[in-house]
């Protein structure tokens, strides 16, 4: 149906260590909820279609409207409040009925699947004539418009973090020139921004071009950063264009955490850190009750098994078992272990950027940005940093403590410079990208094989071969399977369609075209390396058990442990040198129960039994 | 290990054999516990008082005594050694000793397989041997396979002259040749002699000493794990495959073992249960069994029912296992930082197919020609989830493989947009990208050595994770001296984890001239997050706290506190501005305010308030300020009992400012000489006492007091950092910041 994207919501608390600590000191609380009104257009100018049988405006709208609200707000912050409201209409419809030509169509709530349904009426040669039928195109005020919207956020309870209004148009002059409507609609915008309101314009094409000074600029919020002003957006006349500029201004930009960029001795930059690629998940399911299908709760608690009290936090000690001896410590002592120094980036040094392997990944990198709110004159010390490092192609090596008692990890800082396409959108923001970098832990010692090299024609087949299956790889250019079958199948529930709409799998070879694209070059590139009796699809040739017949392929008889052989073992610490079959059967025979089926926990199981 | 009556001989002020020998052994064994390797390790003494071992007979191999028999070494081990390896006062022959070992491994491996037998012999060499039976020793360790290693209080002497080596090992070891004994020299021949007839290479690259061998045992093993591995075909289209084998490279590597809930009395894990119950939002909280409890998802505001059967039904499907290139594409177009996921996979050809490892080799090589990588589609196995990622090239000396990378989908890329930082008010000046430029320079961790060499002064991937070795040691702390609180962090690791000092020292200066070119003023916020301590009060424990540090913390503290008033008062004072008087008599203040603490350093300060009010005074032909002050400071001198500071005055000879230098100057050069010689008669030998009042909660808002006069002359926002916060925010403000901003100000 639509094409989809995915953000799940927890920016917050996005780190991919195995254990989180409740709070933060570097974490950045968000309290409240998001809000976006779309205000669109409704007057007979939205209605005219495009002389290819293009979209009309109001159908482009509507397409987006419910890509944003049924697609991108459910799915992926589904929390969010979403309204949609038009001006310009015959009929009118908002909560006290005092404004004409207002229509509110959906006020600000959470979407759900009744109100897709309600929007996707809306789209095409049938949306348009019910929108002719039930909404109209009439007089325009957009002062009154306006003023509707901000009773709609009034009226809401809940508290609002980011409140956003974006209005759809392609009349420059909404009112023909009526300077009096002009000015109630500057005051009330005025007025809508005090009570910190966003209001953007997602301006459509206009026949002899749309010109926002003649009345828009005065409506709209000023841009958050000053030298945007100058670049005038061109109209879009694209869905896709409109979609990844409203998608711009809509995703909120959310830190990680704050914190300190520590050059030296009371040089301190504040920085944002930003989370710009997290592997999206499906979002966690909702216990429900059976009979009811309502949400039920979870209560979890801690108690003693003999006498069954339930026990306080202080009740509770955290060990591990290592040589022979159960280690036992406090649980805030199990946080103080982990604790090295405040949450924070300390500069080590600059290298060149050659110096950073490839290979030294261990966890998606974030991305840095200065925050000149927390400490003055951060903005320009970053720039000056991020300009020269780019220049001189170094990188910075920092300690980076994410957050409280996390331990340390060494990370690259790579300058990323701005970017702009044709249209001045941005396409990458200036900041560094932050790397983390492995620990001498993190290495693996592997015993590569080794092969004689190919030689130089083997090499230059393949290259044949290489170019022959070139593409231009972006990024997003690949949708996660799982994640959208899974959606496609909630689509499909919540909206009682009989099944789910197929997905296609991008990361599924297109293996008949690339067979087509290669030809001859497959098999001229099997005869130069792969011998005629070679066939790389069978099995690998069975060694070991032409190696010693008998003995490999009969199962070893079954060695049953006593129970004072296995007390040795415990006490000499030799149960390691089991195999897990054999301690499996020994979980078995001694009736010990087991959670996993690791090494380390059967021992661990086995330890706790025979020691008690 | 030898625990005789010479090993606990020491230098004064220096750690005993014995003491260091100990130390070896406990870090070695350590090692072993807590990385569960399979090692079994047994512990024998020699030069103790008592004599237990199985081949002691008729006076033969007397006074050694097996303390622990071949086992794996446990949590036990480390308390005894910890408790119960104390010097005794005997003296031991260590080749017996030797003889116990061998015989000890030859009886307790039998029927066991090993991959390696080791006897590692901690002694001073200080005792009487019988040479005689060397031979034999010898022949009986290179029969049975066995590696000696020499632990010893002292260096081995080359032999061979001139070679640089000895010179790395001596610092720190007393009496390299000369201080030995007749016993040590003559035994030490016979190391030598042991050692270099092993057939090992290079034997007496196995005499260690106690030091070094400390300072290499002292971090923990690292994490091993043994890579597993992934077979698989690479598959180009249908016809076109290629037998694999992959392994995880480089991994977030996480702790073996997770921490698990015991019982605080008991210490059982037993004891505690966790439990989990649902119960519905009403008013009762009714109870709802497990089975009556289904999932469902999120759609908008609607909630979904979906049970785990339709699901499982439902869910994405694949074939499993496979490694499938999708097409190439130019490496350049892969980003760095898009890698996704925790891992590195290195991807082979299959063991022992050299086809498979020519045409391997052919892509590898391929892909190296073009610069370009392979995207493929990966999947572990038909239950994980598939991926998509790049295959990049990597040829080495030895070996060439693919190495697998996890790239985004779409669902994971946020694209957020971030003002330009191209913006008049952030872009820095030619002075201040100079600043950096030159802070870039000092602290390049790679350089060049005369041979032209690269030389890499800081790499991360040779630190051992610190989290790890911080466990470690406080489990082991814990599990040797329990009820006691876990000791600090170790002064080794907290240095691997900071800049190299050499960097240190080269961009200090660098940094003092950026944080004059950047002013950074910390933005005060509204709300801060309290932390429990700030609500409930931590007083007391904070008071007592800052006494313990106040000797450093002042130190630090009257660093700042002079400079900024120079400098400032430079700034201020060199513009010529009307309003010098205000700011001479703010000086004037201050420098009072220094002397009302009578304490040298303090004085230096105020000297240096003094030097700098008289050369802008000269620079500016104004000397009447100047010498109005000082004539009144002399004039106080007596009075508030600061003859030492004027001593310091005289030495500096910071006397009135004569005609000669300046023609206001209504001083003639005479006089000015005379100015401090005069005091110098009159002073009487008796200085006072010297009292330290130096509170830090005084310098501070003293300086505060200070800053918010400026403001007052400069209308500059300076207000945001006389905060009572804190130390910190003031000292950074006050010492290059505020010149600036001041100056430019005026």
């Amino acid at each position: 149906m639509l094409a989809r994207s995915i953000d799940t919501k927890s920016d917050t608390e996005v780190t991919t260590e195995s254990t989180r600590s409740p709070s933060s000191i570097g974490d950045y609380k968000i309290t409240g909820r998001d809000s976006l009104v779309f205000l669109v257009d409704a007057s007979k100018e939205m209605f005219i279609k495009g002389e290819d049988g293009e979209p009309s405006n109001f159908d482009m709208t509507i397409n987006l409207v419910t890509m944003m609200v049924c697609v991108l707000k459910i799915i992926s912050s589904d929390k969010d409040l979403v309204a949609l409201v038009f001006y310009g209409t015959e009929e009118s419809k908002n909560p006290r009925n005092s404004f004409k030509h207002v229509y509110v169509y959906h006020d600000l709530s959470e979407p759900g699947a009744k109100r897709v349904q309600e929007v996707d009426a809306l789209r095409g040669e049938k949306g348009a004539k019910l929108a002719a039928e039930t909404i109209g195109s009439g007089e325009t005020s957009l002062g009154d418009a306006l003023w509707c919207c901000a009773n709609l956020y009034s009226d809401i309870k809940l508290r609002l973090s980011h409140k956003r209004l974006m209005i759809f148009t392609c009349r420059d002059e909404p009112h023909g020139g009526d300077s009096v409507k002009d000015r109630q609609a500057r005051t009330k915008a005025s007025d809508l921004k005090e009570t910190g309101v966003v209001i953007d314009l997602m301006h459509l094409m206009k026949p002899g071009g749309f010109d926002i000074s003649l009345f828009f600029c005065d409506i709209v919020s000023p841009p958050e950063d000053e030298s945007e002003l100058g670049l005038q957006l061109q109209p879009s006349d694209k869905l896709e264009d409109l979609l990844k500029r409203v998608r711009a201004k809509e995703l909120k930009k959310r830190a990680l955490a704050r914190l300190n960029l520590c050059l030296g001795e009371g040089i301190n930059v504040a920085v944002g850190i930003y989370a710009t690629a997290v592997a999206a998940r499906k979002p966690g399911s909702i216990k429900l009750y059976r009979e009811t299908n309502e949400p039920v709760r979870s209560k979890t608690r801690t108690f003693h098994t003999q006498t069954g009290s339930l026990l306080l936090p202080s009740e509770i000690k955290k060990a591990q078992y290592y040589g022979g001896k159960e280690i036992v410590m406090e649980r805030d002592e199990v946080d103080a272990i982990k604790k090295f120094d405040d949450p924070g980036l300390f500069l080590i040094g600059f290298k060149p950027m050659e110096k950073l392997k490839l290979h030294h990944h261990i966890r998606p990198a974030v991305f840095l940005y200065p925050e000149e709110d927390e400490v003055k004159g951060s903005s320009c010390l970053f720039s000056a940093l991020l300009k020269k490092c780019s220049e001189r192609n170094v990188f910075a090596l920092c300690r980076f403590i994410s957050r409280r008692n996390y331990p340390p990890r060494f990370v690259a800082l790579l300058p990323q410079n701005e970017e702009l396409d044709e249209g001045k959108v941005q396409i990458t923001p200036p900041g560094f990208n932050v790397i983390y970098l492995p620990f001498a832990d993190d290495f693996r010692t592997l015993d590569p094989p080794q092969f004689p090299s190919a030689s130089q024609t083997q090499v230059d087949k393949m290259k044949e071969i290489v170019s022959k299956l070139r593409f231009k790889y972006r990024s997003e250019g690949f949708e996660n399977p799982v994640i959208q079958q899974h959606f496609r199948n909630l689509e499909a529930l919540a909206l009682d369609m009989m099944a789910p709409e197929e997905i296609e799998d991008l990361i599924m070879p297109k293996v008949d075209q690339i067979d087509q694209r290669l030809g001859p070059l497959v098999q001229e590139f099997k005869d130069l390396v792969y011998p005629a009796y070679y066939n790389p699809e069978s099995k690998p040739a069975a060694k070991r058990k032409t190696a010693d017949t008998g003995g490999g392929a009969e199962k070893k008889p079954k060695v049953e442990l006593t129970e004072d052989e296995l007390k040795a073992h415990v006490q000499n610490n030799t149960l390691v040198k089991l195999t897990v079959p054999v301690l499996k059967d020994a979980c078995k025979q001694f009736g010990v129960r087991t959670t996993g089926t690791k090494k380390q926990e059967l021992i661990d199981a086995l330890i706790a039994r025979l020691r008690s | 290990m030898d625990v005789g009556l010479t090993m606990s001989n020491s230098a004064p002020g220096e750690e005993s054999s014995f003491e260091l020998a100990k130390k070896v052994i406990q870090k070695f064994v350590q090692r072993q516990v807590f990385s569960e390797t399979k090692i079994e390790l047994a512990l024998v003494l020699f030069g103790t008082d008592s004599t237990d071992n199985p081949l002691s007979q008729d006076g033969q191999y007397q006074n050694i005594r097996v303390h622990r028999h071949l086992r794996i070494p446990d949590c036990e081990l480390l308390i005894e050694i910890e408790n119960q390896v104390q010097p005794e006062s005997k003296e031991g022959d260590w080749l017996d000793a030797l003889v116990v070992c061998m015989d000890l491994l030859h009886t307790e491996t039998k029927g066991k397989k090993y991959d390696c037998l080791n006897i590692a012999l901690l002694t001073d060499l200080n005792t009487q041997t019988n040479e005689e039976s060397l031979e034999v020793i010898i022949n009986n360790l290179t029969q049975s396979g066995i590696t000696m290693q020499f632990f010893l209080p002292f260096p081995v002497e080359e032999d061979k002259e001139g070679q640089g080596d000895s010179e790395r090992r001596d610092p720190g070891h007393p009496g390299t040749g000369k201080g030995l004994s007749r016993e040590q020299k003559k035994n030490m021949e016979l190391v030598k002699e042991m050692m270099l007839s092993l057939d090992v290479e290079d034997g007496l690259d196995e005499i260690h000493t106690f030091r070094n061998a400390i300072e290499e045992l002292c971090m923990f093993k690292r994490v091993e794990r043994r890579p597993v591995a992934w077979p698989c075909q690479l598959t180009i289209g249908s016809s076109l495959s290629i037998r694999i084998v992959g392994y995880k490279a480089v991994t977030d590597e996480k702790p073996k073992k997770m921490w698990i809930t015991v019982d605080a009395q008991s210490h059982q894990k037993d004891d505690v249960k966790r439990e989990t119950v649902y119960c519905l939002d009403d008013d009762n909280e009714t109870e709802v069994q497990k089975d009556d409890i289904i999932q469902g998802f999120r759609y908008g505001s609607d909630i979904v029912p979906f049970s785990k059967v339709d699901q499982e039904q439902m869910k994405y499907k694949h074939d499993g296992k496979c490694f499938a290139v999708l097409g190439f594409t130019k490496q350049s177009a892969i980003h760095r930082h898009q890698f996704m996921g925790s891992q590195i996979l290195k991807i082979f050809a299959a063991r022992d197919d050299e086809h498979a490892g020519v045409a391997l080799s052919a892509l590898i090589r391929a892909l190296n020609e073009l610069q370009m990588v392979a995207i493929v589609r990966y999947a572990y196995n038909r239950t994980s989830n598939p991926q998509v990622g790049a295959a990049f090239p990597c040829i080495k000396q030895d070996s060439e493989c693919l190495m697998y990378v996890q790239l985004p989908f779409m669902e994971d890329l946020r694209h957020f947009t971030f003002p330009s930082l191209e913006n008049k008010k952030f872009t820095p000046s030619d002075a201040q990208l100079s600043a950096v430029d030159s802070l870039i320079d000092s602290m390049m961790l790679v350089e060049e050595d005369e041979n032209g060499e690269q030389r890499d002064l800081f790499k991360p991937h040779r630190i051992p994770n610190p989290a790890f070795q911080r466990h470690f040691q406080c489990l082991h702390h814990r599990a040797v001296s329990p009820g006691t609180p876990l000791p600090p962090i170790e002064p080794w690791l907290k240095a691997a984890l900071d800049r190299p000092e050499v960097i240190t020292e080269r961009c200090q200066d660098p940094l003092d001239v950026l944080k004059r070119k950047f002013p950074l003023t910390e933005v005060e916020k509204k709300k801060k997050l309290k932390t429990s301590a700030q609500i409930f009060g931590k007083e007391s424990e904070e008071s007592e706290a800052k006494k313990v540090k106040e000797d450093e913390a002042e130190e630090y503290n009257l660093a700042n506190i002079a400079e900024a008033p120079v400098i400032v008062f430079i700034s201020l004072f060199g513009c010529g501005d009307p309003r010098v008087l205000p700011v001479c008599q703010q000086l004037t203040h201050r420098i009072e305010q220094l002397l009302s603490n009578k304490n040298t350093q303090y004085y230096m300060k105020s000297i240096t308030c003094i030097q700098a009010f008289r050369e802008q005074s000269v620079k500016l032909a104004n000397a009447e300020h100047y010498n109005s002050y000082l004539q009144s400071l002399k004039g106080s001198i007596p009075n508030r009992g600061l003859e030492v500071f004027w001593e310091l005055l005289v030495q500096d000879g910071l006397t009135l400012i004569s005609k000669d230098e300046v023609e206001g100057s209504t001083v003639s050069k005479a006089e000015a000489n005379q100015f401090l010689v005069a005091e110098e008669q009159k002073e009487e030998a008796a200085p006072a006492p010297v009292e330290d009042t130096g509170d830090v909660d005084d310098l501070v808002s003293v300086q505060c007091l200070f800053l918010t006069c400026l403001y007052f002359y400069s209308n500059t926002c300076l207000c945001n950092c006389c905060d009572s916060n804190g130390v910190k925010t003031i000292s950074c403000v006050s010492t290059w910041g505020v010149c600036d901003v001041l100056s430019s100000q005026i």
